[in-house]
């Protein structure tokens, strides 16, 4: 079935189209919104909220882009969205324990390579995290991202650029690793 | 060293940034499908929003008439400013939060003085999702315009979301830390201020 009679199926309603649609577009989704938050609950609070909407919102749409696009789109706003309100959240319980945090601190081991990368990921700002995991990570073109996240191909290009160049400087004792 | 190698290195390494487990399929589309038959029933019964909208209306004409009878007879400049609205946020709306912050200082002073006597609160799961999913829709509102007030549902939406979680998995170290939520934030008193502003006539108006 094509993405014209798949998406004219869940407009009226057809069970069977609407879960065609989820099977063809939830791996991308979890895939994007695990890697975005490394959780597994996260990931599939949403990832359902991704499905919820395009399924509230079907009736809207128009085809100006592939349902595939359109679906990113919405994922990516719901990643982002719940991923500003995580740090919210996460910063308030720092705040609550920063007292025991501070006196019980353990000395950590030198990180390694692996470990530091991940680090410096998890520091970039969403939006470059997004474009780089989304790039670098998952494949997708500067297009394809520029079209999900409502920006130009171009802005999708700098930012990765940008994302880069913080991971060199966060990896910087490790250039080794890639001039050898 | 050039940046073409140290491109390769980078996604070579980054593959195995947060690799995905197994994708649970079934078990999200059941979650997707539940969420669709639950929205579906909330939109076919009546609820607040269709009161507030109610109310708005009976307020805009309560209004309208004052100003015809304040313009009539004296239409003093007191008068006048008196019945000016100058907040952005449409009228439903503004009733529509009023009554929502409302219930919530009742349901979180409920909630705050049960965990301080070691009362078990663990029934409260259906009211802290139902007062969580109206906050997130105000959030989503133009009340958010006005930044207190965003900044207030913010607050709310965090103490009912741990409320929320609380509930699924109770646990004693996780009441104290919603007391805290509650206290640090002060929104119990910022939720009294908000309603308590209210004069009559105009419920909250002027909080919101």
């Amino acid at each position: 079935m094509d993405d014209r009679s798949l998406i004219a199926g869940v407009q009226a309603g057809d069970p069977g189209a609407e879960r065609l649609l989820y099977d063809r577009h939830v791996d991308g989704v979890y895939r994007l919104a695990y890697r975005m938050t490394g959780d597994a609950d996260l990931a599939r609070e949403y990832t359902q909220e991704t499905f919820i909407r395009a399924f509230e919102r079907i009736e809207q749409f128009r085809g100006e882009a592939a349902l595939g696009t359109w679906i990113r789109t919405i994922a990516g706003t719901v990643v982002l969205n719940g991923l500003r309100k995580v740090k919210r959240f996460r910063q308030r319980e720092v705040e609550l324990d920063e007292g025991v945090a501070h006196a019980a601190a353990p000395r950590r081991a030198e990180p390694d390579l692996k470990e530091r990368l991940g680090q410096a990921i998890e520091d970039l700002p969403a939006k470059y995290r997004m474009v780089f995991v989304m790039h670098d990570v998952e494949g997708y073109t500067h297009e394809e991202i520029g079209a999900a996240l409502g920006m130009p191909a171009g802005t999708s290009k700098a930012q990765l650029f940008r994302a880069r160049a913080r991971l060199r400087e966060a990896l910087s004792e490790f250039a080794g690793e890639w001039a050898s | 060293m050039s940046d073409d190698r140290f491109e390769e290195f980078l996604r070579e390494a980054a593959e195995h940034y947060h690799v995905p487990p197994e994708i649970p399929r079934e078990d999200m589309w059941i979650a997707i499908a539940e969420a669709r038959r639950r929205s579906v029933r909330r939109t076919r019964r009546p609820d607040w929003r269709i009161w507030g909208v109610g109310i708005a209306a009976a307020l805009v004409i309560g209004v309208g008439i004052g100003r015809i009878s304040v313009t009539s007879r004296t239409a003093t400049p007191m008068a006048a400013a008196s019945a000016e609205d100058d907040s952005d946020i449409p009228v439903a709306y503004r009733v529509a939060t009023a009554d929502h912050l409302g219930r919530v200082e009742v349901f979180l002073a409920g909630f705050q003085a049960d965990a301080r006597e070691g009362r078990h609160v663990t029934d409260v799961a259906p009211d802290a999702h139902d007062l969580l999913a109206t906050t997130r829709l105000l959030i989503d509102s133009p009340v958010s315009d006005d930044l207190v007030l965003r900044d207030l549902l913010e607050d709310v939406e965090l103490v009912l979301t741990q409320i929320a979680q609380y509930a699924g998995r109770p646990n004693s170290s996780e009441l104290g830390l919603i007391d805290q939520s509650i206290d640090q934030r002060s929104v119990l008193f910022r939720l009294h201020s908000a309603t308590d502003a209210a004069p009559a006539g105009m419920p909250y108006q002027g909080a919101l």
